[in-house]
């Protein structure tokens, strides 16, 4: 309402100005466009035209290394992958890492939010310690805590020996290097859960609670039945921005283990990028990009339907 | 009343020594790894290879960083990586602005769907884009430049600062805009001359969102610059291991050097990175 009367005065009011800023005084239309137009080339440029060079090449059999011309070859990309082993292992990484670290997160996030959000007479060193792991890059995060789980003179097997329990040979075992890049993956994203749901929890209009303790219910009880439904929405956003994000994990394990022992950590992007940048393989390539592109639209799809249920 | 108003909403956890206790595990958790990292980069490796190990170093040296920067082009590194952030940031501050403006305050026909549009890329795997964007550089001979990463990073960080501007300015009064316009501006004078300045500290936030996604990125920076002498820090970072050997002081020295640049915008501008990051930022 308020929109269209503040912009009927400006086309009311006919200012004396020069022809030249006249002319350049445009329309609504055409000055949206204008300003829309950067935007939307860079968006072409970057996103739409390679998506649609990314469907087209994954119908290609075009290796760089073989030095064959690009061959069209149907759905031969998608066969392969139906039948290629690590295809299949890198994806079943990547889902698993996806349902360990994502709810892991949400659980130490919560935990670290509500601990910051007790009184605390000085607040930025509460607020720096959730910042900092945020703004470390994933790369140095994955390179820190290799050294934190180096079997000999890492801390973590210090600290395990001083509680008298045997150091473990983290990166020699599948098992225990998919445990320590799961540590490290939920330590780096948790901070920025816990920043999310300290926003919400702030918001939290303490009145409820006092009523709460009028009505002589528990500081347990208050939680599950005050404090988490209200946090739901800022929770489900989170949660939503870290499953796509899980969903393309590359920097921590490329790091820590480089995919190994064999192929026991490697993630699907990991994969894409072998198979893109050392095997120059594109057009294999682009047929696994096409995967993790489904599935992350997925899940964008049903980020947009709770955006516009909640309209 | 008063105990209930001193402890926080929805903490169970309450009184003096609760409090000590979460301080304690907040700051190890968000701090010991940095901290753990500035140690190694201080040891000899004498002492780092000493038995049991050692926590603090005892004969701290600086040594380390010396060699950082004498056996790779460390300063290199941090001049790519630095140009690379800025430059994507300007770009997409830049785009950002104008397309922000257009979506908070003309009445465009179909905002709904340019909005929904801009949060479906928001969450788009720029990894599946790798075989494409590797091809069009190489095609525009871009491999190896700045330009190859400037390119991605500012569309990495377009959606995010566009959908938080757009907030910014809907809270920026009209009337200030028209009285501006009556005055003489066109439209874009008055976006720049009056409600960039005003949404300022909103712009600032945005700014350093999008220069920390840009100095974070590794996986592009990886596939397209490899010449030692254009790869930013943490894909030069990797050039610090041998084939055999893993130089844990020094690779610890260069992490510290990387790090402190952007400690130094967060601690800075904590507060206000805090209120861009709940306002609409996202970033594993």
């Amino acid at each position: 309402m308020a929109t269209t009367t503040s912009l009927k005065i400006s086309a009311d009011v006919e200012p004396r100005q020069a022809a030249w800023v006249r002319w350049l005084d445009l329309s609504d239309r055409s000055l949206a466009i204008l300003l829309l137009a950067p935007a939307a080339l860079l968006l072409a440029l970057i996103i739409v035209y390679p998506v649609c060079r990314l469907a087209y090449t994954s119908f290609f059999s075009l290796s760089l290394t073989s030095g064959l011309p690009a061959e069209f070859a149907g759905l031969e990309n998608y066969r392969l992958m139906i039948d290629d082993p690590v295809f299949w292992e890198t994806t079943w990484n990547t889902v698993l890492i996806t349902v360990i670290t994502v709810p892991g997160a949400l659980i130490v996030g919560l935990g670290l939010a509500l601990m910051a959000n007790l009184p605390f007479r000085t607040q930025w060193p509460v607020r720096l310690s959730l910042l900092i792991p945020w703004a470390l890059p994933l790369s140095f995060a994955g390179l820190i805590f290799a050294w934190f789980f180096h079997s000999e003179y890492g801390v973590v097997n210090d600290v395990l020996n001083r509680v008298g329990l045997p150091g473990v040979i983290w990166f020699n075992s599948p098992n225990w290097a998919f445990a320590a890049i799961c540590l490290t993956i939920i330590w780096k994203t948790s901070s920025f859960m816990a920043l999310i749901i300290l926003a919400g929890l702030q918001t939290i209009p303490r009145s409820l609670y006092e009523a709460a303790d009028v009505d002589g219910a528990g500081r347990l009880r208050q939680f599950f039945e005050i404090t988490l439904p209200l946090l739901k929405p800022s929770i489900v956003v989170a949660l939503i921005f870290r499953t796509i994000t899980s969903l393309q994990t590359f920097d921590i394990p490329y790091m820590m283990t480089g995919g190994g022992p064999g192929t026991s950590t490697a993630t699907l992007a990991m994969y894409i990028h072998q198979n893109t940048v050392s095997f120059l393989d594109l057009g294999y390539g682009s047929a696994l990009a096409v995967v993790m592109f489904a599935l992350s639209m997925c899940v964008t799809a049903v980020y947009l339907r709770m955006i516009r249920t909640k309209e | 009343m008063t105990t209930t108003t001193a402890s926080g909403p929805g903490s169970f956890l309450s009184g003096k020594p609760l409090r000590a206790i979460a301080a304690i595990i907040l700051l190890v958790n968000g701090m010991f790894p940095a901290l753990w990292i500035l140690f190694t980069s201080l040891k000899t490796e004498g002492e780092l290879t000493a038995k049991p190990i050692t926590w603090f170093p005892h004969a701290p040296t600086l040594q380390n960083y010396m060699q950082a920067f004498s056996d790779q082009p460390l300063h290199l590194f941090l001049f790519n990586s630095f140009m690379v952030a800025l430059l994507s940031t300007v770009l997409t501050l830049l785009v950002s602005v104008l397309a922000a403006y257009a979506l908070a305050r003309l009445n465009l026909k179909h905002r709904g769907l340019i909005l929904a549009a801009i949060i479906a890329v928001s969450t788009f795997p720029l990894v599946t884009l790798l075989v494409p964007l590797f091809e069009i550089m190489r095609t525009l001979n871009l491999l190896n430049t700045w330009t190859a990463l400037v390119l991605p990073y500012t569309v990495l960080s377009l959606p995010v600062c566009t959908l938080m501007l757009v907030s910014f300015f809907e809270g920026i009064p009209r009337d200030l805009e028209n009285a501006a316009m009556i005055d003489g501006c066109t439209r874009l004078g008055a976006l720049f001359k009056v409600v960039v300045p005003l949404c300022a500290p909103g712009v600032f936030t945005a700014g350093i969102l999008a220069f920390v996604n840009a100095w974070d990125e590794f996986l592009l920076a990886l596939s397209f610059n490899s010449n030692p002498q254009l790869r930013t820090l943490p894909v030069g970072i990797q050039l610090y291991q041998g084939e055999f050997a893993f130089p844990w002081p020094v690779i610890s020295a260069a992490l510290v050097v990387g790090i402190v640049p952007v400690a130094v915008l967060i601690v800075i501008f904590q507060e206000r990175v805090v209120s861009g990051l709940t306002a609409g930022g996202i970033k594993g």
